[in-house]
Parts: structure tokens; C-alpha cells; sequence
């Protein structure tokens, strides 16, 4: 019998630990590979009550020590952990009996640990680049920042393919780190829609409730609280969307603009209609992304926008800036409105055509769901990519590393 | 038996007396019929180089050029020398006895290949963060300290070069006694203690 793949996926965050993207992404991508026969292991970053070592779904996931080495600043930390998870994965590693085909690393957070491993077990390494320095930060200023780019570059030079979740970014990351085209590969992100489709009926006054006046309409934004998100152009939008239309801002999530943003809100005397809710539980999450009255997404730098996805899948009708991913992901007065990037005039004019026409939001709903259903289902990335697994090592096995 | 040595210093990169002592002990041991690698860092002087004496060094340079700190650079150095390191046990197909590494620097990559091929590590310190920073307690001493207290549980021996130093990592790292072997600072009668222990630690990880 032929064994099975075996990958060794490297990623600083993976349920319950959540801080962005990347830790949805790689649970429901090896989930999904271990549905279509794919061996996964993940070597992720401990998290308070989870255990070390436990198999999900039937992917096996290993927490490492992530914080006992004190550490001066972010970026320090993350080498640090980068030693202790490249220390206890060499040790998984070493111990599997079928031995690991492929690493897969998502993120220069996690870069040294992925390029320590290729060399020390001679296996192909794989990135999936998520998001850049350069874009984070709209181009590379600090010492910190030029440190973190050259650490993304180096990662993208060691790997054999870079995996990009948009058309956005594969042109993105070529041009940041001058990689080759055919080193490229895009496979989008996918949504988990059924989480959406589970929850029971009847909820909805309840939930609107917690949140919301009746007479409210929800306007939702998810996300952290940072410049390239563009949370600061939703706010700066609230009082131009107030003029018309009766509602309330939603804001999920945290992070180092929540204080700046909260004075703005102060400034402009609407402390009663805007609620910071700072991180929600997963299950309340789901529902009031499930009962918005409209989703927004307003980044100035969006890699992909897995939010934008969710809402879709969740069925609330989107509103997104036209950029990066969204783009890609939202077709205008199709499938969600797109608006001018950076412009909150723009914005107040898409989030007000949404909730002064209902038999509007409808039709964008329905079409939101159809294309989440044709094309952005979790299946169909992981037999992509696996098929990039299967075209790297057979690459390999003609080098003389195999 | 075959040895590496991890030192971020080798001339003719001399930061302190560490350059000369890894020159003079490399050179005893390959006169002593053990197969000696050092690898060492240098911003240009890079690559594999058969020293006329028999030592073979590789030197290596960080790709990532700009740094926030002496920390970082270290860390991310210690990639490069994981991979020459790795590139040598297979050349050597699996014959490499043990791993001598000098002070913290380059801990990261010794234990890294210790878990991943078994090779056993000899430690040899010549100071200890508590001594250079006169005990500063910043998060960044303490990270360096805990790649020291790293290198000091993973060792499989621990040389220094006198009591003192010996008494300062038992009391600050609670390292048990008998794993330390004091080397006397007289080179020639230390070259020979220190390849007394590392015959006694390359038998012991074949007995294993």
C-alpha cells in the first residue's frame, strides 16, 4: 500500500488560539486534508487549557511552549518561539515512523522554525504568504520592519512554492520579494458555511437585542482595530450613514487604534450608537454575523478579507472596499457593494444602498451564497492543494536531497 | 570520531581570547586523529574551507542584514549554522560523535540538531550573561539567560574553565554538579582533558 502524505504544518496560532486569519485558515485547511486522506500535523504555539498533544478531526496538533523565554519586544519573541518550536517539531519529527513529506509554514511568523526544519530532514519546504511586512505597514520604515521583511523574503527564497490566497497577492508578493512566476501558486482561502447553516431559528430578536435598539438596523465590522483595516474609515462613515438611516455600529475585535477610535466617536457625540464588543465569544459571533443587517470590511490593505467570506457565508449582505482580495472576492451589485477605498463618502454610500432597499439586500445575499457555495468550499482548496504537494515532491524525488 | 564546533568566534574574526583558543584546540584535535569542523560566522569570508592544519571550517553570514538588536541577529544566524551543520551529517552520512558549542550563541541550532539526528552537545562556557551584564535582570539578559539555561539542560556535559564559574551555573541554573567538568586554563593540558571527554561522551551515545 502506498502511505500516506505527511505534512508538517507550522503555524504561531490554531484554534482556540485566534489572533487573525491564520488560525481558521490552517484548522479548516488540514481538517480538509485529512478528509481526503492527507496526514497533518500541526505544530502550533500553547494556548491557556488546551492540550499539548491531541488529534482533531484527525489531524494531530502539537502546542508547544510558546512563552518561556522572556523576551525584549514582539519581534524578538517570535524568534524565540520560532527555537522552541523548531526544537520540540525536529523532535516530532524525528520520532514518525513514515517520516514528514512536506513542511508547510504559514507567515514569517513561524519562518526560521520552517527553514531549520527543511535543512535539518532535507524536505521540501512550502509557504502559504498570508500577508507582507511592506503591505502591513504600506511600505518598510523601522528597523523592526526592514528586519521582518528580510525575514519574509528569506522565507519565500527557501520555500519551494509560495502559496498566495488571492491573484491580488501572487502579484503582490512577486513584486515585494522579486520572486520567479512559476514559484507562485493561488489557491483562495474557504469558508466554513455550515456553522452558519446550524444555527437554530428563532434566535434573532434575542440576539439583535443584546446589541441593538429594535428599530436599529446592525451594521457589522470584524476585525482588529489597525490602520491597513480601515475600521477608522467605518467610524468616520457613522455620522454620514446616520443621516438616513437608523442604526447601530457593531465593532468586533481589539487592537492599538481602539482607544484613538473610541475619541472619535466621543468627538462626535455618538457614544450611543457605536458598541466596541471587543473579542466575542465564537458562538455569539456567529450569529450576529448571521443577523447584520450589513457587513463591512473597509481595509486599505487586504491580502484576501476571510471576513468578507464568512459574512457571505453567514448571509449578511457586504460592503468592502475595492482592494487587494475583496476585489476578487465581491462582485459589485452582485454579490456585495464595493466602495472607494480610504473614502468614507464612498462607504456611507454603499451601507445606506443596502439598508434603505431590503428586496436589495436579498438579492445580494442570495448571490453571496451561491458563489461561497461554487467556489470558495474548503474541499476544493485542500485538493489543491495537495495536488501542490504531489508537483513539489515529485520534483524532489528527481533532486539529489531525496 | 568526528566533532563539530559552533563558535561565533574563529579568526580571523577575534572579538576576545575565544578566536585563538577554538584555532589551537581545533588543530590539537585533528593532530589527535578526531575529524574537526568549526563553524563560525563571517560577513563575506563565507563557505567551506580545508584549513591547511586539517580543520575544516565553514563560515556563514546572516541573510537578514538589518537587525533591532544582537539578540535577533544571533537568532536568526542560528539558521545558517543549523543548515552547514545538517549539510555535514549527511555528507558524513550520521558519523558526527558530538556537537562542542562555545557559550550561548549558537545553542538554538545545536539543540535543534540534537533532537532531530541525536548527536550529543558539549557546552563549553566561558562566561555566563549574569557575568557580562552584571546581573541585569531585562527581558532581554533574561531571554539570553534562558538560551543559556537551554544549553545547560539539553548538554550532555558542561565544560568550564574554573571553579567559580562552575559554582556560579549550579547556583544560578541549579545545574547538577557532576554534569560540569572543570578544564583546566592551561591550553595543552586542557586539549587533552577535553578530548578525554569527548571520547567518553561519543562511547557513551553509541552505547545508547
Amino acid at each position: 500500500m502506498k502511505k500516506s502524505l505527511n505534512v508538517m504544518m507550522l503555524s504561531w496560532e490554531y484554534p482556540p488560539r485566534v489572533i487573525g486569519g491564520i488560525s481558521p485558515h490552517v484548522f479548516f485547511l488540514s481538517k480538509s486534508l485529512a478528509e481526503i486522506g492527507v496526514k497533518v500535523h500541526v505544530v502550533t504555539c500553547e494556548f491557556p487549557g488546551a492540550p499539548a498533544h491531541e488529534v482533531i478531526d484527525g489531524v494531530e496538533v502539537y502546542r508547544i511552549d510558546a512563552y518561556k523565554n522572556p523576551s525584549p519586544d514582539f519581534a524578538s519573541w517570535i524568534y524565540l518561539m520560532n527555537m522552541n518550536m523548531q526544537k520540540e517539531a525536529a523532535t516530532i519529527a524525528a520520532k514518525i515512523e513514515n517520516k514528514i513529506d512536506v513542511f508547510h509554514a504559514h507567515d514569517w511568523l513561524v519562518a526560521t522554525a520552517g527553514i531549520g526544519l527543511k535543512h535539518v530532514f532535507r524536505k521540501p519546504l512550502l509557504v502559504t504568504i498570508h500577508s507582507t511586512e511592506m503591505g502591513r505597514r504600506d511600505g518598510v520604515h523601522t528597523q523592526t520592519e526592514k528586519m521582518i521583511h528580510e525575514t519574509e523574503a528569506w522565507l519565500t527564497y527557501e520555500a519551494w512554492k509560495v502559496i498566495c490566497c488571492s491573484n491580488y497577492m501572487v502579484a503582490h508578493a512577486r513584486w515585494v520579494f522579486g520572486l520567479p512566476e512559476d514559484k507562485l501558486v493561488m489557491v483562495p482561502n474557504g469558508v466554513n458555511s455550515r456553522v452558519y447553516q446550524s444555527i437554530k431559528k428563532g434566535e434573532e430578536k434575542k440576539i439583535r437585542a443584546k446589541f441593538a435598539l429594535p428599530e436599529e438596523k446592525i451594521v457589522l465590522y470584524v476585525g482588529r482595530l489597525v490602520y491597513e483595516k480601515g475600521i477608522h474609515i467605518l467610524v468616520n462613515a457613522a455620522p454620514r450613514i446616520l443621516e438616513k438611516v437608523n442604526a447601530k455600529f457593531i465593532i468586533v475585535g481589539s487592537g492599538y487604534m481602539k482607544e484613538q477610535l473610541w475619541e472619535i466617536v466621543k468627538s462626535m457625540n455618538l457614544e450611543h450608537k457605536v458598541l466596541f464588543a471587543g473579542f466575542l465569544e465564537d458562538e455569539i459571533l456567529l450569529k450576529l454575523q448571521k443577523y447584520a443587517d450589513v457587513s463591512i470590511v473597509p481595509s486599505l490593505f487586504e491580502p484576501f478579507g476571510i471576513v468578507a467570506l464568512e459574512a457571505m457565508a453567514a448571509g449578511s449582505p457586504t460592503v468592502v472596499s475595492d482592494t487587494g482580495g475583496l476585489s476578487e472576492i465581491v462582485d459589485h451589485d452582485l454579490t456585495g457593494v464595493k466602495v472607494y477605498p480610504n473614502d468614507p463618502e464612498s462607504l456611507a454610500w454603499g451601507v445606506i444602498k443596502i439598508l434603505s432597499d431590503e428586496k436589495y439586500g436579498a438579492y445580494i445575499r442570495k448571490n453571496a451564497y451561491k458563489k461561497i457555495k461554487d467556489k470558495y468550499d474548503w474541499k476544493k482548496k485542500a485538493l489543491k492543494t495537495k495536488k501542490i504537494y504531489n508537483s513539489v515532491l515529485s520534483e524532489y524525488s528527481k533532486s539529489f536531497w531525496a | 570520531m568526528q566533532v563539530l564546533i559552533f563558535s561565533w568566534e574563529y579568526p580571523p574574526r577575534k572579538i576576545g581570547q575565544l578566536a585563538e583558543y577554538i584555532d589551537s584546540l581545533s588543530k590539537d584535535l585533528v593532530e589527535n586523529k578526531i575529524k574537526t569542523y568549526v563553524i563560525t560566522c563571517h560577513d563575506f569570508l563565507t563557505g567551506i574551507t580545508e584549513q591547511p592544519s586539517g580543520v575544516t571550517t565553514v563560515r556563514v553570514t546572516n541573510p537578514v542584514r538589518n537587525h533591532i538588536s544582537f539578540l535577533t541577529w544571533i537568532l536568526t544566524l542560528n539558521q545558517e549554522v543549523g543548515r552547514v551543520a545538517a549539510n555535514i551529517i549527511y555528507q558524513q552520512k550520521n558519523q558526527i560523535s558530538l556537537i562542542n558549542v562555545y557559550d550561548w550563541h549558537f545553542i538554538p541550532a545545536a539543540v535543534t540538531l540534537k533532537r532531530a539526528f541525536k548527536i550529543p552537545i558539549v557546552y563549553s562556557v566561558e562566561s555566563l550573561e549574569d557575568h557580562r551584564s552584571q546581573k541585569a535582570n531585562t527581558p532581554y539578559n533574561m531571554a539570553i539567560k534562558s538560551i543559556e539555561w537551554l544549553g545547560f539542560y539539553e548538554a550532555n556535559k558542561i565544560t568550564v574553565k574554573s571553579k567559580s564559574i562552575k559554582n556560579d551555573i549550579t547556583d544560578i541554573y541549579k545545574v547538577p554538579e557532576e554534569k560540569i567538568k572543570i578544564v583546566e586554563s592551561d591550553w595543552h593540558s586542557n586539549f587533552k582533558k577535553i578530548r578525554n571527554i569527548f571520547t567518553t561522551i561519543s562511547e557513551g551515545a553509541k552505547k545508547e
